[in-house]
């Protein structure tokens, strides 16, 4: 720290000028120049340099002026006017020259002092700003990751809020789906256990011996009809017995009871979604597969069934009620696994297509959707490393299309 | 003041944007005034026409009662850069002349230097509301100079005179100056009593160092 400076505009002082002169050769120029005794005197009469011998002798004494001020005097024999004269004149000069530089270097000392103040102002001022910027990050980073939280555990709930939804509804679907072989499969039984009696009777009628009564229940119970009946009621039976578990082993693949993280054949989940669909859709809506060998690769199958699950169900959403063709291609192409679905429903406007993959975005009827079979469908392909393309236009039709980069990176693995 | 030596040292400061003519409005005032005492014109380290340091022009007359005031004109750097250098020339300064540039491109430099001067007055604890000042639009022979009228107008709700001149060809710069010793005396006046104590009047103290050579 600097301390106070004195100003630098203070009024002249002779005996301070004179400090910066070089004493000797002051005193030797001055000798030289009178050639005889001299003093120089303040305004006070304090005699501040002197030379020689003034003795006894007159006297004259010649002002000393800096700037418009009298500073001094310089005092000489009377009898060495011309010399003293000389002397007075330069030594004007020369305290001139030692004002000029006085008064430049107090300036400069005031100056930088000034500027050295503002500097620390301007310092202290940033480190302020500074310290008050680095707080405002902290905040800021520690708000940013309480944000990310409740995002990833808003997603996590979404996620599963979706899933049930889905399996809500699906378990409507099936129920019927299962309902309906599981009716028929118990009326063929009650059949079978009809024509069961009736045979019995014939065996019973023929064991006694009794031909005839045999032969009249033969007539009488249609027994050649009944047995052919009876084939096609087990062979029904069988065939809605695997239907039943057909619908079990798409659901059980949906439900992520076997999830599994490992390279798989995408055209099975294909197919499990689009059975678990075609369980539900009326006559007339068809769904027709035209799936193309895909190479195994690294996945989460149940996540990638509901996936497809979501844009099958959507497919069937914009298709009129009386019907329609829902189609899904798979295949490879540009380093990608592609899985097309595509509908001739109503299709969407742009307008609509903007907002499909938002949480909560939904075009139907309240309590039709919750908006977000799309939204999780899309976080499943992107956790994948992959997107979904999504073309359309009114009354066009819709294609939307997963596209999967064929070698898993890492990471791969979908949702937590 | 020092009553000492029965002095009376007073500073008044040229303050003002770069190039607006403050040393050349010193130049004049040297060859013009005819005051008792007129020193030399001190000029410190200039770089081609401007400014490093400052100017000094000492001027100064004895009152009636014997009382030898003393006048420092001071002239400040005018370049933005040289800030610390201008504010200790106008510390202590008992008065301001603010010469402006009348060219029209100069609008913006006037009115930075302007805020200049009153941030770096405030700063040194001086009131542009009762410090002398006095406002001096230079350079009227300057081409595309902004109109009387115009600065007039513009300038019509400050407090201070306002003053045209031309440095160059020695207009207004007189006149400019009695004016801000005019504004000077009622100052000193109250502090020193320059009217009943040393028998100096206001026009005695214009006159005495605003007279023309």
């Amino acid at each position: 720290m600097i301390g106070p400076l004195p100003s630098f505009d203070r009024a002249a002082d002779l005996e301070e000028l004179l400090r910066a002169l070089p004493p000797a050769r002051l005193k030797d120029a001055l000798d030289r120049t009178i050639g005889g005794g001299w003093r120089i005197v303040a305004p006070c009469g304090r005699v501040l340099k002197e030379g020689g011998d003034l003795g006894a002798a007159a006297t004259i004494e010649l002002t000393l002026t800096v700037e418009i001020d009298v500073v001094g005097r310089l005092v000489a024999p009377a009898g060495l006017r011309q010399g003293a004269e000389a002397a007075a004149q330069w030594l004007h000069l020369v305290l001139a020259g030692a004002r000029r530089y006085q008064m430049a270097s107090d300036l400069h000392l005031e100056a930088v002092h000034a500027d050295y103040e503002a500097l620390q102002a301007k310092h202290s001022a940033l480190q302020a700003s500074e310290a008050r910027y680095r707080t405002l990050s902290a905040e800021l980073e520690r708000r940013v990751l309480a944000q990310v939280a409740v995002i990833e555990r808003t997603q996590r709930q979404m996620f599963q809020a979706a899933q049930l939804a889905a399996m809500g509804s699906l378990a409507g679907g099936m129920a019927h789906e299962i309902n309906n072989p599981i009716g028929f499969i118990r009326s063929n039984l009650s059949s079978a256990a009809r024509y069961l009696a009736q045979l019995a009777a014939v065996v019973e009628a023929f064991r006694r011996g009794d031909g005839a009564q045999a032969q009249a229940d033969c007539a009488r119970f249609d027994i050649d009809f009944v047995l052919a009946d009876f084939d096609g009621l087990l062979a029904e039976s069988a065939a809605g017995a695997d239907r039943v578990a057909q619908i079990v082993g798409s659901l059980k693949a949906f439900s992520s009871v076997d999830r599994a993280v490992g390279p798989a054949d995408l055209n099975e989940a294909v197919r499990n979604a689009a059975a678990l669909l075609q369980a539900q859709l009326p006559d007339g809506i068809a769904v027709t597969l035209d799936l193309h060998a895909l190479p195994p690769r690294a996945c989460d199958l149940a996540r990638l069934t509901h996936a497809l699950y979501a844009l099958l169900h959507n497919a069937r959403q914009a298709l009129a009620p009386e019907g329609g063709t829902i189609a899904v291609a798979s295949g490879v192409a540009g380093g990608e696994i592609r899985i097309a679905v595509r509908d001739d429903g109503c299709g969407m406007p742009d307008t609509v297509r903007e907002h499909i993959f938002e949480p909560f975005f939904t075009t139907r009827g309240v309590g039709a959707g919750m908006g977000l079979g799309l939204t999780v469908a899309n976080d499943i392909v992107r956790a994948h490393h992959g997107r979904i393309e999504v073309e359309s236009a009114p009354a066009a039709g819709t294609t939307a299309t997963i596209c999967l980069p064929l070698e898993a990176q890492a990471g791969t693995g979908g949702h937590a | 003041m020092d009553e000492r030596r029965g002095q009376l040292t007073v500073k008044l400061v040229y303050y003002g944007p770069a190039l607006s003519g403050k040393t050349t409005n010193l130049v004049r005032l040297h060859d013009l005034l005819s005051a008792e005492l007129i020193g030399d014109m001190m000029t410190l380290e200039t770089q081609g026409d401007r400014t490093l340091f400052f100017d000094l022009l000492p001027v100064g007359f004895a009152a009636p009662s014997g009382l030898v005031i003393k006048f420092k004109l001071f002239t400040v750097p005018g370049q933005v850069a040289h800030d610390g250098t201008r504010k200790a020339v106008l510390s202590r300064a008992d008065g301001v002349m603010f010469v402006a540039d009348s060219q029209r491109n100069q609008a913006l430099n006037n009115g930075a230097s302007f805020e200049n001067l009153a941030a770096n007055a405030a700063s040194l604890g001086m009131d542009l509301a009762t410090l002398p000042l006095v406002v001096q639009f230079n350079k009227r022979d300057m081409h595309d100079i902004l109109p009387e009228d115009e600065v007039r107008a513009r300038w019509s709700a400050a407090p201070w005179p306002l003053f045209f001149a031309s440095a160059m060809e020695g207009r207004g710069v007189l006149e400019s100056f009695s004016a801000l010793l005019a504004r000077v005396y009622e100052r000193l006046d109250q502090e020193y009593a320059l009217g009943t104590a040393h028998r100096l009047s206001q026009a005695a103290f214009v006159d005495a160092v605003g007279r023309l050579s």
